[in-house]
């Protein structure tokens, strides 16, 4: 329908355009003294009220998450339960979190200043509290790189070490690979648990939609299992989404592993607007509220609850980019997305011409919740799984008359098909995707998105795919253990514009064809 | 190249490669599975009870053109008991709707069904160009939603139907479910992907058409020779939904399932419990009877703007305030007539197909 037809569009009129700030005035909102040096969603700041701002905002999305029990009266002490886990990036945010996190929390005192010998006195800074630090143990610097992924990229786990080290920061450096995920030797230095024999010679069939587990006769390293993998996605999201779940759960077994009790990642308030609508455009709706806070459960034996908490997520990503510049920190991101690529640049865009866009997305997500209904954990993503998925799919878009056979049988068969057609179509599958009722299948314990990903198609394709054997795909690590311990079951047209006001144009047969010429087939006889 | 096969009946000769999941299949399977799942979407909602006397939100373009042929088609199929009608909104705006009606009064001819239009004119005294007249391009799309939702309610209660099927299609959803959470309207994004919304005491509104993709249903009339008008009303700049439409697009290409994939994501979360408790709570409009979240309903906060020359006081609080400060609304202001659930027969005499 056009959008004039749409009865919730009264609102729309109303998006107008504002003013950077009032322009009335260069003084410091906070301090009313100082001329200010950055304008903040409307608001001018000077430079010290602006680190003040940056830091008070962190701390009030982190301290709360901290003790065991969150949003507990902290005014004795803020004590985790576990170690610290940084997961660093390199990027604008990243940077960020990690200096903010290094002045917070693990500054050195130098002993001899004044103001620091009065706070030594006594209360919570008194010098035995001095001590005893937030986290237990050492905290830790997780990078994840991603070269792997990428032929020619440059690998960087050198320069992070150096920037991780930077100015003596107090922190352990943890470097990882993407292909990590497929190396047993990793697996097993973070104790991930036996991989039984049968669940290790396993490989994942993506020739068509069945997902069936097969037997895998292929022995590769880690690098080249990794490369398969994300060649044989059938779509470039597929491709970036999956990198991005790889690098999610290599950094929490790592937590788990150094029996972290959080994991903080430096998503800024932008990135997390971009990875919320991205989600929901990828269907992980239902699994919404994880983007911005999460709780992962490892298996028992592996380590304690995680907190995965992203203390950036009520500041934005210019201001992260004023902080490293101010503080003069370097960066080192990089990464480009599919659907994640388009949801950032949409998002940069209205954040333009709408700033409080981005914040109104962060908004609006934080006060959905998901329906019930869930069915345990995906095991690939493991994050909350819904069910009654691949029924609700089966509905609503038809893939074969064998999975639909209910409704086009009896009365309601196809009336091109004779009884007999539809009955042998209903009875036996036609092609491969349906053929999976006899053999195992990844399908029921895969969440909507990451089911999705692995099957949702595009005439485009993955640039990277080679033409490969997609018929016995290695499977990151942690799916194995389960599956191995269960059974594998438009545009108008301008011509014929009427009166000023308005364009009514009666779509001709060639006018509508070219509305969908891309999905009809040439005539070959 | 030697002719595909159908990858449904292995029969046909594949002629379309469907949007919707990439399939290629022929002319007939396409028809087949695009109406059953519309069927689908029909008998898991439980939509309609035989007997239920249902309108069709016509306004002569493709949507609802093709949706007045499948609910035909459908309810004679599957023998659903409904009593079908159309039911078309005439705006007022000088040459929008004349072709597309012309377009309805068709569609009442080729499938025999009642038809009424009823125009904002006859139910509110204002045409959309005396509107815009008034109010300039800006806002008027504000008082084209309120009053078209509110007309297709009061055509609903004149057929005195129980039910008004419209045609938003699966891209209209996905469209409003980013449009919601950007805007952060909570209340609407709550509701945005129920197939069926029915207020206190007004009739049900369903959208049958909620998982089929625009393009499909292009396809559809295409091939069922089905002809419609496209129109686009220009008052309608509707510069932010523009935004939305045209990253869906980008979305839909990057990976075709992002429609259905963001409709899916719509209907897994709900607002939270504490949110909701902090929603207005619905009353009835003490003017003219029709649901309200406020004493005044928008349609009649909208229509007094403009009869006391202040057509702001409905869009922003500023104007409004002015509006309040004049004082109360004089006697013999005009008003949208009480609404009231029709019931027995219809209180107006509707066009019958000749």
């Amino acid at each position: 329908m056009s959008s004039c037809e749409n009865p919730n569009t009264d609102k729309d009129a109303l998006m107008t355009r504002r003013q950077k700030f009032d322009g009335q005035t260069k003084i410091c909102v906070k301090c009313k003294q100082n001329t200010g040096n950055v304008v903040v969603r409307y608001a001018v700041y000077c430079k010290s009220c602006f680190f003040l701002l940056v830091q008070t905002r962190f701390r009030k999305v982190l301290e709360p998450s901290i003790n065991a029990v969150p949003d507990e009266p902290r005014r004795k002490a803020l004590r985790a339960v576990g170690s610290l886990v940084i997961g660093f990036s390199g990027g604008t945010s990243s940077t960020a979190l990690l200096d903010l996190v290094a002045k917070t929390y693990f500054a050195p005192r130098t002993i001899g200043d004044a103001k620091d010998d009065a706070a030594l006195k006594g209360g919570k800074d008194h010098p035995r509290n001095a001590e005893k630090g937030i986290w237990k143990g050492n905290p830790a610097v997780c990078y994840v790189e991603v070269c792997g992924a990428f032929p020619g990229e440059k690998d960087r786990i050198e320069e992070i070490r150096e920037v991780v080290g930077y100015a003596g920061k107090p922190f352990e450096y943890i470097p990882l690979r993407l292909e990590d995920a497929f190396d047993p030797n990793w697996w097993d230095r973070i104790g991930g648990g036996n991989i039984g024999t049968s669940a290790r010679i396993l490989g994942l069939d993506l020739s068509d939609e069945g997902l069936r587990l097969v037997h895998s006769s292929s022995n590769l390293n880690p690098h080249d299992a990794l490369r398969m993998y994300l060649s044989s996605l059938p779509t470039q999201t597929a491709f970036y989404s999956a990198i991005q779940i790889l690098i999610r759960i290599l950094l929490l077994h790592t937590a788990a592993s150094r029996k972290a009790s959080h994991l903080v990642l430096g998503t800024s308030l932008t990135a997390l607007s971009v990875n919320l609508i991205s989600g929901i455009a990828q269907g992980a709706g239902f699994a919404v509220a994880e983007e911005a806070k999460e709780e992962w459960n490892p298996r028992p034996e592996q380590g304690i609850k995680v907190r995965v908490l992203r203390p950036m997520k009520d500041i934005g990503m210019k201001e992260c980019a004023i902080w490293d510049w101010w503080n003069g920190l370097r960066e080192h991101g990089r990464g480009k997305n599919a659907i994640g690529a388009l949801t950032r640049d949409f998002i940069y865009g209205l954040e333009s011409d709408y700033p409080a866009t981005v914040s109104t997305v962060a908004r609006t997500c934080a006060k959905l919740t998901p329906k019930e209904g869930s069915n345990g954990v995906c095991i690939m993503c493991e994050r909350p799984a819904q069910h009654g998925v691949q029924g609700w799919k089966a509905r609503i878009s038809i893939r074969s008359y064998h999975e639909a056979s209910s409704a086009v049988s009896g009365k309601s068969r196809p009336p091109h098909l004779t009884e007999d057609e539809i009955s042998n179509l209903t009875k036996f599958p036609v092609n491969s995707s349906s053929a999976t009722s006899n053999s195992a299948s990844l399908t029921a314990r895969l969440c909507y998105a990451c089911h999705t990903l692995l099957t949702s198609r595009s005439s485009r394709g993955t640039s990277s795919n080679p033409a490969g054997n997609s018929s016995d795909v290695p499977l990151p690590l942690w799916v194995h253990p389960t599956i191995g311990s269960a059974d594998a079951g438009n545009p108008v047209d301008n011509q014929g514009e009427a009166d000023e006001g308005t364009r009514s144009v009666k779509l001709s047969r060639k006018d509508m064809e070219s509305r969908i010429a891309d999905f009809l087939l040439p005539d070959s006889e | 190249m030697a002719p595909r096969a159908c990858a449904l009946c292995q029969k046909g000769k594949a002629m379309v490669k469907r949007p919707k999941t990439g399939q290629q299949i022929c002319r007939d399977c396409f028809f087949y599975v695009f109406e059953t799942e519309v069927h689908n979407t029909i008998t898991q909602s439980n939509l309609f009870k035989p007997g239920d006397r249902v309108a069709i939100g016509a306004s002569g373009g493709k949507d609802s053109t093709v949706l007045a042929y499948v609910m035909k088609t459908l309810n004679e199929r599957y023998q659903y008991g409904l009593e079908l009608f159309l039911l078309s909104i005439d705006e007022g705006i000088t040459g929008y709707r004349d072709d597309s009606l012309e377009t309805v009064k068709r569609n009442q001819e080729q499938y025999d069904m009642p038809l009424k239009i009823l125009s904002y004119d006859e139910l509110y005294g204002w045409t959309m160009d005396a509107i815009v007249s008034q109010v300039g391009r800006k806002n008027n799309c504000t008082f084209c939603g309120v009053f078209r939702r509110q007309a297709l309610d009061r055509g609903a209660a004149i057929l005195n139907v129980d039910h008004i099927v419209t045609g938003h299609n699966a891209d209209d959803i996905a469209e409003t479910v980013l449009m919601n959470i950007m805007r952060g309207d909570i209340a609407r994004l709550g509701r945005c992907t129920s197939i069926c919304t029915q207020g206190e005491d007004t009739i049900r509104r369903s959208k049958p058409f909620k998982y089929a993709y625009e393009k499909e249903i292009v396809m559809y009339a295409y091939f069922k020779k089905l002809d419609y008008f496209s129109t686009e009303c220009i008052y309608s700049p509707d510069a932010y939904r523009g935004h939305a439409r045209a990253f869906l697009k980008d979305l839909e290409a990057a990976r075709p399932s992002a429609i259905i994939d963001i409709i899916h994501s719509g209907e897994a979360f709900e607002i939270k419990e504490e949110i909701k408790a902090t929603q207005k709570v619905q009353q009835t409009c003490k003017r003219c009877g029709y649901m309200s979240s406020n004493e005044l309903c928008k349609a009649c906060t909208l229509l007094e703007g403009l009869e006391r020359g202040m057509a702001n006081s409905g869009i922003t609080d500023r104007a409004r305030k002015k509006l309040e400060a004049e004082g109360p609304a004089p006697d013999n202001l005009r008003t949208i007539p009480y609404f009231k659930l029709a019931s027995g027969n219809p209180t107006i005499t509707v066009e019958t197909p000749s």
